[in-house]
């Protein structure tokens, strides 16, 4: 395959829409834990993210049911940024890469 | 008795005891403290840790802590290393910030009053000492409340004075966040 000669300025431009595309998405899930209450789990949601009510509510009832709940999805950073924030709250977040 | 948190014109307040609000303010110092110890082996860099960088990177040994400050990632030792190599030392920054502004409004004379930021961080103060409570107390899964409460039953004084104590913390939070979400009723929903 011939080399494709690129000038390097290009190397700095923006991530186009297809390398996003390209790239494996990130999720932060939120673990259920018995001490952290559900109506704070919602408001952390809510204001946090700026999840709606029943939004926040059917996370919230996720975690609390089935034992976890993808809240959010992004890149890696955006995820690191999220989960840090969660654990700020107190909620028991980590982020893995979507499958 | 106490009354729990609710919203008025002047703010969210509660009414404590001088007992209760001494309670909270051992509490809270408390896990200032244990949020305080040094946070990793080695030497700080002080221009690492004015960027938020610190030299943590292991999960810490005292479960409690470990629970207020968790592996970022479940199943990657290194990555969670990593994340908490830039994280860790915001984080107990951030708590401690929170925990000190919960404790300084329990020192003002008269009612409990709090504004909004005030309120936010005792709806977080709150749940990392209920965390603590709950670590030092086995309470790790649903079941085990109830396991807890029948000990307290029989003839387990230290559980039945910790359990009280925690389920005193859950109610009064329990009103705070009814408090705090109240004006939020009135958004738009989008």
């Amino acid at each position: 395959m011939e080399a494709v000669v690129t000038s390097p300025v290009e190397l700095d431009e923006p991530r186009s829409d297809l390398d996003q595309a390209l790239t494996p998405p990130w999720v932060t899930l939120v673990w259920n834990d018995p001490v952290n209450l559900m109506s704070y789990v919602s408001y952390v949601f809510r204001s946090y993210f700026g999840y709606p009510e029943i939004k926040a509510d059917k996370l919230m009832l996720d975690v609390h049911e089935k034992g976890r709940a993808a809240v959010s999805n992004g890149s890696r950073e955006e995820m690191e940024r999220d989960v840090e924030a969660l654990q700020g709250y107190g909620l028991w977040a980590t982020m893995r890469k979507d499958d | 008795m106490a009354r729990g948190f609710s919203r008025g014109r002047r703010g969210i307040r509660a009414k404590l005891d001088p007992h209760e609000k001494s309670l909270l303010a051992h509490l809270f110092v408390e896990v200032f403290e244990l949020l305080d110890a040094h946070d990793g082996p080695g030497e700080q860099d002080p221009l690492a840790v004015m960027v938020g960088i610190g030299t943590a990177v292991d999960t810490p040994a005292d479960p409690a802590l470990a629970r207020l400050l968790p592996d970022g990632h479940r199943d990657d030792p290194q990555a969670s290393a990593d994340f908490r190599r830039y994280t860790e030392l915001g984080l107990r920054q951030r708590k401690r910030a929170g925990l000190e502004a919960a404790r300084v409004t329990l020192g003002r004379e008269g009612a409990l009053v709090l504004d909004d930021e005030e309120a936010r961080a005792w709806a977080v103060a709150l749940t990392d000492v209920r965390l603590v409570l709950a670590e030092r107390m086995g309470l790790r899964t649903e079941q085990d409340h109830d396991r807890l409460l029948e000990q307290a039953e029989g003839d387990d004084e230290g559980v039945s004075v910790m359990l009280s104590l925690y389920d005193f913390l859950t109610w009064l939070q329990e009103t705070l966040v009814a408090a705090l979400v109240a004006p939020l009723r009135d958004l738009p929903e989008g």
